[in-house]
Parts: C-alpha cells; sequence; structure tokens
C-alpha cells in the first residue's frame, strides 16, 4: 500500500477494530460492531463499501440470529452508504438470504429493510434487480423463502411493466394456494395492501377469488387473516360490486364454525360497516351484529359488545334511532345480563354512548332501566364502568333526573366492598354536588363524603381529602367552616393516628381553599397541637403541612407560632421528624 | 440535613418498575449494610406498625399493598420475609423495599424469609431474573450477601413477636438465644439456628414435628404458649404459608399468619391482607386484592435472548 495512504489507515484505527470485532467470537461483540455499520461503512466510503463489506456481511448471514436481526435492521437504511439510489441493488443479495432463514424476527425484518430499499429503486432497477429476487423467494423450496415474498408483492406491483404485473399476480396466486399453511397466512395478511395497488379489474378477476379460497382454509388462522383483508377489499370496491363479491365470504366468516374467526370479525366490525355503507350495513351488516351479539362463545360476545356504541354511532343518521331501538337495543338487553362477566363488563364500559345518540326520552325509558341493573351488577368492574361513564348521560337528561333516579345506586355503591368502586364514586361526587346543589348535598350525600375520610383504605382517605378541597371550591369558604372543618377538627382528637394524619392531610389541603382568615383561626391551632403528638409519623407531617400552608398564613404569624413549633420538631428524636422539620424550615426561609 | 435526591429519584424509578444501575444497586446496598448491621437478630420495632406477609416479587401487587395501606414513610412498615421469588419482578420488588428501607430507615423493617437465601433465589426465580435484567450475576450477588444482614425476627413494642416462619426447637426458648444467632456463620439452615425464619410451621397437635414441606419444624399450640408465657409476649405473627382469606388465626388466637401477595403466582385466587398496629396495638386487617390488570404492565413475553447469558 502507497506510504500516503498509511496516515489515513491510522485514522482507520477504530474502524479496523470494529471490522476486527466483526469475527470476534463473542456474541457481544460482533452484535455491537454491527450495530455500528453504519460508521464503518461510512470510514470505508461508498466503493469498498459495495466492493468489500457488503460481500463480507452476505457471508456472515450464518451467524446467531440476534446478529442478523440487528443486520436485518442496519441494511435497511444502507441504500445512502452505498452510493444512493443508483447501487441499492447492492444490498438486495444479503437482504434476500436474511429473508430465507429460520427465525420469524430476523426475515421479518429483512422483509421490512427489502421494502424500503426496494422503493428507492428506478423502475427499472426494480425490474432488473428486485423482481428476480421475489420470484426466486415465491419459488423457494424452503417455506420461509415463500413466506417473506409476500410482503415485497405491493412494494414491487404499481412500478413494473404489464407483461411482469402479470406474472407477480400469477406468482401471489400461487402462494395463496401453497401447501404450507404458514405461506397461505402470509399470503391472507399481505392480501390487503396488495389489494390496494392492483387495478380494479384485475382485483375482481385475480385477487377476490384468491380471498375468497383463503376465506374458506382449512386452518382458522389462514381464515381469520382474511377476514382482515375484507376490510380493505371491501373499502376498494364499489357498493354493488361489494355486494355480490365480498358479502357472501363475510356473512359466512360472521357464522365460522371457529370462533377466533368470528372474533376477528367482531374486531373488525366497525372497520368494514365504514367500508361497505350505509345501505349494505342496514340490510346486511345490522343481522350479522346481531348474531354475533348472540354468539356462543364469550369471547366473541364480549370483542363485539365492545363496537356497539361506535357500530351505533356510525348507523345512517336517518334510521339510526330506529334500528337502535328495533334491531339493537333488544339484544343489548339480553347481554346486560350475560353470564360471563367480560361481556357484561365491556358492554359497560359502552353503554352508556348509546345515551347521546338517543336523546333524554328514550335514555330515561330505555336505557337507565339497564344502567340501574349495571350498577347493581355483581362483578365489580361491571358497576365500576357504568359509574365512570355517568357524564355523557349526565349531559343528555341533566343531573336532576339522573339522581332521582341512580342516587340510591350510587349511595349503595359508595359503600362497595371493592375499594376503586368507592373510588371512582367519589371521583365523581365534586360534578354531583356542583349539579345537585348544596342543600341537597348536605342532605343526601355530606355523610358519605365525611365516611369516606375514615375508611380503612388508604387511597380512600387519599382522595375523600382531595373531595374535601373540590367540594369547597364549589360551595366556599363560608360553607367549609360551617359544615365540614369543625368534624375534620374533632378528628384531630381521635385515639387512633391514623384518623390523626388524615385530619392533617385534610388541613393540608383545605387552607388552600379556605384563605388566610380560617386557615389562622381554625386550622393552624389544630395543626400545631399535633407537633406534640406521641406518634412520630404525626409529628413529621405537622411539620411537612406547616410548610404547605405557610403561603396562607401571615408572616407574624409564621414568626410567633409556626417557626418555634418547627425549631422544636428541628431538636426531636426520631430522624425523619428531624429531617421533615429542616426541611420546611428551609422551606419557610426560601420563600 | 443529608442529600436524598439520589436516593429519592432511584425510589422513583423503582416506583414505576424501571431497574436502577448495577452500581447503584451495588452502592444501595453498601449503604443497606452499614444499616442493617446495627440491627439485631430481634428487631426492636415501635407501634403504630403495619405488618405485611410474602411478596414474592409481584411488584404491581406491593404497589396495591402501598395504595390500600399508605406509602412509607406516612406509614411505618414490617415486611417479614419472601420479596423475592417466583414473581415476575423481584428485582424491582426487592430494590425498592431495600430503598425505602435506607431512606428511612426507622420507617421500615424487613425481616429475613426463606426466600432470601442463595441457594433458593437460584431454583425460584430471583438468580435467573437478575441475570436476565442485568445480563450478569454481580446485582443477584450483592443481594443475596444483603440478605445475610436481615433480621431474622422483630418484636412490636416487646409485645408482638414476628417472624417469617415461626417457632424451632433450637433457638426459640429465649428471645436472648436467639438474639445471639449469627446467621453469617451459615450451617444447616433449615434445622440449625435460622430455622425460624426458614419454614418453621403450626401444627395441630402439641410438642414439635418435621415439616411436610421438607424444610423445618412444625410447632404446636404448647410451644407457643410456653414462648410466649416465658417472653412475655402476647402473640406470635408470621408469614410463610399462603392463606386464602389474606390472614389466619392458630392456637385462641396467639399465633396469626399474614399473607400479602394476592393471588399468588397469578393463578391461585387468593386474596391478600395486611395487619395494621395502631399505637396502642389495636390490630385492624385490611384485606386487598391483585392490582387490575389495567395497572400492571406487561411482562415482555419474550424473555431476552439466551446470548447474554
Amino acid at each position: 500500500m502507497a506510504a500516503s495512504d498509511k496516515s489515513v489507515d491510522d485514522s482507520l484505527y477504530p474502524i479496523a477494530v470494529l471490522i476486527d470485532e466483526l469475527k470476534n467470537e463473542d456474541v457481544q461483540l460482533r452484535l455491537n460492531s454491527i450495530k455500528k455499520l453504519s460508521t464503518i461503512a461510512l470510514a470505508l466510503g461508498e466503493e469498498r463499501t459495495r466492493s468489500e463489506l457488503i460481500p463480507f456481511l452476505t457471508e456472515t448471514i450464518y451467524d446467531e440470529d440476534e446478529v442478523l436481526l440487528a443486520l436485518a435492521d442496519q441494511l435497511g437504511n444502507f441504500t445512502s452508504l452505498v452510493g444512493g439510489p443508483e447501487f441499492a441493488m447492492y444490498l438486495i443479495p444479503p437482504l434476500e438470504s436474511l429473508a430465507t432463514v429460520e427465525e420469524t424476527v430476523v426475515r421479518d425484518k429483512a422483509v421490512e429493510s427489502l421494502r424500503t430499499v426496494a422503493a428507492e429503486h428506478s423502475a427499472q432497477d426494480l425490474e432488473i434487480h428486485v423482481v428476480p429476487t421475489l420470484q426466486r423467494l415465491v419459488s423457494g423450496d424452503w417455506f420461509t423463502s415463500r413466506t417473506s415474498a409476500c410482503g415485497l408483492f405491493s412494494v414491487c406491483y404499481p412500478r413494473v411493466t404489464q407483461p411482469v404485473k402479470a406474472e407477480l399476480r400469477a406468482n401471489f396466486r400461487k402462494l395463496c394456494q401453497d401447501e404450507t399453511p404458514m405461506v397461505r397466512r402470509a399470503a391472507a395478511n399481505k392480501l390487503g395492501e396488495f389489494a390496494k395497488v392492483v387495478e380494479t379489474e384485475y382485483l375482481k378477476s385475480d385477487l377476490i377469488p384468491n380471498f375468497v379460497q383463503l376465506a374458506q382454509d382449512d386452518q382458522d388462522s389462514v381464515r381469520l387473516l382474511a377476514v382482515e383483508a375484507c376490510v380493505s377489499i371491501a373499502q376498494l370496491l364499489p357498493q354493488d360490486d361489494v355486494e355480490h363479491l365480498v358479502l357472501p365470504t363475510l356473512r359466512q366468516c360472521a357464522s365460522d364454525s371457529s370462533w377466533r374467526v368470528r372474533y376477528m370479525v367482531a374486531e373488525k366490525f366497525v372497520d368494514l360497516q365504514k367500508a361497505v355503507g350505509p345501505e349494505i350495513t342496514r340490510v346486511d351488516l345490522v343481522p350479522a351484529f346481531q348474531y354475533l351479539l348472540k354468539d356462543a362463545e364469550a369471547e366473541v360476545r364480549a370483542a363485539v359488545a365492545t363496537k356497539v356504541k361506535d357500530f351505533c354511532a356510525n348507523l345512517d343518521k336517518v334510521n339510526q334511532v330506529q334500528i337502535i331501538l328495533s334491531s339493537i337495543l333488544p339484544y343489548v338487553r339480553d347481554l346486560v345480563s350475560d353470564p360471563n362477566p367480560h361481556v357484561k363488563s365491556a358492554l359497560a364500559s359502552v353503554i352508556m354512548g348509546l345515551s347521546p345518540m338517543l336523546g333524554a326520552y328514550q335514555t330515561v325509558e330505555q336505557l337507565l332501566p339497564l344502567f340501574l341493573i349495571q350498577l347493581k351488577d355483581e362483578c365489580p368492574e361491571v358497576r365500576l364502568n357504568i359509574i365512570s361513564n355517568l357524564d355523557c348521560v349526565n349531559d343528555v337528561i341533566g343531573i336532576q333526573q339522573l339522581s332521582q333516579s341512580l342516587l340510591p345506586a350510587i349511595v349503595e355503591l359508595a359503600e362497595d366492598s371493592k375499594w376503586r368502586v368507592r373510588l371512582a364514586i367519589i371521583e365523581y361526587m365534586p360534578a354531583l354536588a356542583g349539579q345537585l346543589g348544596q342543600e341537597f348535598f348536605d342532605q343526601k350525600l355530606r355523610g358519605l363524603c365525611m365516611g369516606w375520610l375514615n375508611d380503612h383504605v388508604y387511597a380512600i382517605r387519599e382522595a375523600a381529602t382531595l373531595n374535601m378541597k373540590k367540594l369547597v371550591e364549589q360551595f366556599g369558604a363560608p360553607w367549609a367552616e360551617q359544615a365540614i372543618i369543625p368534624m375534620i377538627l374533632v378528628m384531630s382528637r381521635n385515639k387512633n393516628y391514623l384518623h390523626r394524619m388524615t385530619c392533617l392531610f385534610c388541613l393540608n389541603v383545605l387552607a388552600e381553599v379556605c384563605g388566610t382568615d380560617i386557615t389562622t383561626k381554625l386550622l393552624l391551632p389544630t395543626v400545631l397541637l399535633l407537633a406534640a403528638d406521641p406518634v412520630a409519623n404525626v409529628r413529621f407531617n405537622v411539620a411537612k403541612t406547616l410548610q404547605k400552608i405557610s403561603p396562607f398564613l401571615e408572616a407574624s404569624v409564621i414568626d410567633a407560632q409556626v417557626k418555634p413549633t418547627l425549631d422544636k420538631l428541628n431538636t426531636d428524636t426520631d430522624v425523619d421528624v428531624k429531617h421533615f422539620a429542616a426541611q420546611a424550615i428551609a422551606g419557610i426561609a426560601a420563600a | 440535613m443529608s442529600d436524598y435526591s439520589d436516593l429519592d429519584r432511584q425510589i422513583e424509578q423503582l416506583k414505576r418498575c424501571e431497574i436502577i444501575k448495577e452500581n447503584e444497586v451495588k452502592a444501595l446496598c453498601a449503604k443497606a449494610r452499614e444499616i442493617l448491621v446495627e440491627e439485631g437478630n430481634v428487631q426492636r420495632v415501635d407501634s403504630p406498625v403495619t405488618v405485611c406477609g410474602d411478596i414474592h416479587g409481584q411488584f404491581y401487587d406491593l404497589k396495591e399493598l402501598f395504595k390500600v395501606g399508605g406509602d412509607v414513610p406516612e406509614k411505618n412498615y414490617l415486611f417479614m420475609g419472601d420479596f423475592v421469588d417466583r414473581g415476575y419482578y423481584s428485582v424491582e420488588t426487592f430494590l425498592l423495599l431495600l430503598a425505602l428501607k435506607v431512606r428511612y430507615p426507622d420507617r421500615i423493617t424487613l425481616i429475613r424469609g426463606n426466600h432470601e437465601s442463595r441457594q433458593i433465589t437460584q431454583v425460584y426465580g430471583f438468580y435467573d431474573e437478575c441475570l436476565r435484567k442485568y445480563g450478569s450475576t454481580a446485582v443477584w450477588r450483592y443481594c443475596t450477601e444483603i440478605f445475610d444482614y436481615f433480621s431474622l425476627s422483630a418484636i412490636i413494642d416487646g409485645k408482638i413477636f414476628c417472624v417469617h416462619g415461626g417457632l424451632s426447637p433450637v433457638p426459640s426458648q429465649y428471645l436472648d438465644q436467639i438474639r445471639s444467632i449469627d446467621p453469617q456463620a451459615g450451617g444447616a439452615r433449615t434445622t440449625g439456628p435460622c430455622a425460624i425464619c426458614f419454614g418453621a410451621i403450626p401444627k395441630d397437635q402439641t410438642g414439635w414435628g418435621v415439616s411436610p414441606r421438607g424444610a423445618g419444624y412444625l410447632f404446636g399450640s404448647d410451644v407457643v404458649s410456653q414462648f410466649n408465657r416465658t417472653n412475655d409476649i402476647d402473640m406470635i405473627c408470621r408469614a410463610h404459608q399462603l392463606v386464602m382469606e389474606g390472614f389466619k388465626w392458630h392456637f385462641n388466637e396467639t399465633v396469626l399468619t399474614v399473607w400479602s401477595a394476592p393471588n399468588y403466582c397469578y393463578r391461585c385466587g387468593n386474596v391478600a391482607a395486611i395487619l395494621e398496629l395502631n399505637e396502642y396495638l389495636h390490630r385492624d386487617f385490611v384485606i386487598f386484592e391483585a392490582a387490575p390488570q389495567e395497572s400492571r404492565g406487561i411482562p415482555s413475553k419474550k424473555p431476552q435472548a439466551d446470548y447474554f447469558l
């Protein structure tokens, strides 16, 4: 090598190390090196990358899967490193080999990269370099290569000449009829995207027969993928064609003997509905929907139950209410008392969404009775889902109506044995309070809100504390002073330290909404009193609370009352009391 | 005021079920050792305190426990061992508890269970989990070294004796004898001094027996009443055995089993319990269920490739 190259090669030393590591026995080192492949290529330059690095990599195809995966990934972004699109074909041979390996993850990544790289080829290069690769993969002996081939059709097809297009369609048909289910599965999987790039006439003459065939496959895993393709195909065809080309197959899938296929239909139902339009929906999909709502398999019912709201929302507005009332609700009513909790819970998560579609009158007439049943359901998720979605009904029928009919059930749930149900109720309280007004609230709900402060679950006490703050925001400080503060202050004398802690937590958040006057006169004395509590946890929470409420106190009060107390806590025997007292002193000084 | 910002950050990270760095684990264990070395084999604990049983790496259920019980430091906790093994998140669970211990030594007490051992963690998951999550056994070594420093038992206000398993014939006559055990001395863990945390189980008859689980002793009601009388304690609180209701009394309310791993091994269908003792040792049980699915992270279906092993 010429002397002038010497210095260049020295600077390439780190690169040489990386290249060495590509051959290292330690997998981890090879992996690291592969991940820095772009650095190596950049240092080598385009020419040497093409002539040395790529051939070398093509040979390493027999490495560990982990390394191959990284390699397949890297090569997808390599076009600029080999010299731009006109040299992209150099990347095809290694990727082709990677697309045939046994490990699925590697193959999928290789196909992904092949798609990227193929798109960067000119139309001419595509036909010369990529299409032969595709065809080699199609006729590969081993199912792995044929599986990979399926992913390349949609990128090649739009950019090749007519005769090649015909070949590709024939190739794809061959794969749809492959003897190996894995290949048919891959074909079914890619059918939708391929359909999008094929001309409508060939879609009807070539692909639809493939689709019909895949939808009748022996293997349910193939059939369920055909359902997905169904959505894409239906989107591409005019109504008439959908009706006689796609619908028979769809009907058959909806009543397939395998529940997994029916489940897939249920999952895709709203997409299908959007694809076929209102008329076919009314005539064909509504019966299919009813059929699925009564499916023997709970998984299918649960899947389709979650679609009830979206399906109804996408119905033609002209006869939406009528279809819901006459064709959907009777089936929904059955699901409310379904034996399977998942089905009931799925329904409960969406059923409230029907309310805005049906309007106030029908909500009260038709839906409220169902909600009441669900609020009393033995399964806590059902109750929870209903409670958490009350607001959409609220908007339709108003809180007055809602509370009259549902309040007894809500009060019952306030004492539910599941704490998450209680939590959901608490979170709904401020809204309920705001709509019901103070008087009604004081009568019916205040007791509950106070009761939660003594709940034996910490999360409930915490939520109940925050709830107090939100209530004061609604009803104002005078209300707080008269209605809740006296009861909270009593808790500071409770024998159980947990209640004294809760009292502190309340004072903590109330100061912010009650203002200086109440904080100084009512809240602060109690906080200071608790500074002498025998339990350390209470004492350090006094320190925390003092820091938190100090912004709502006059400077003179802080100097005269807060600081001496904190100084005393700062000499406490307990480490944590000292820590939090010191923190509070520093915090107040900095403010 | 010492600077806790690093430790607080690690605690926040662990609470999100994210592991901390290997060197952070090393430093954490070193700090924990300084604290634990000061604690006795019968660690004195003051009321109020909340007593918890086995956790077994069920991280999201531990978070649920803190939700129903309250967070450290607002509440004081005593965990009676078996933090690791079986669940998916032994690493995060143990490191979170250990980090809390280092941050608030007076607010949380950890005592040793039979799974806090080199041998058992190699069979029941903690070892593999460390290897998978850190790519080496270093973290497992740091953690198992710390296990040797954990107290074997605790006594609350001199009245409630807490231990992972129960009593064993060798040291249990007098608390002073337990105090003098040197767990690092090793030896036969299931029959020797450490047997109190390594498998003792209450049995229906009187006297002693050998555990059908193959390790440790069975202890009868007469053994308990004698132990309680000699040491002037009211009751023994232990964990170690799954009880479907979360807690269970034995021997006329002189022995209590507390179990804090709901839906144990993600399939037993049991509820869990914690025992809240207030400043007068008044007992209150809080029962809780497994964390709901949506609040759990999804354990990666594909374990990381074996190449790292």
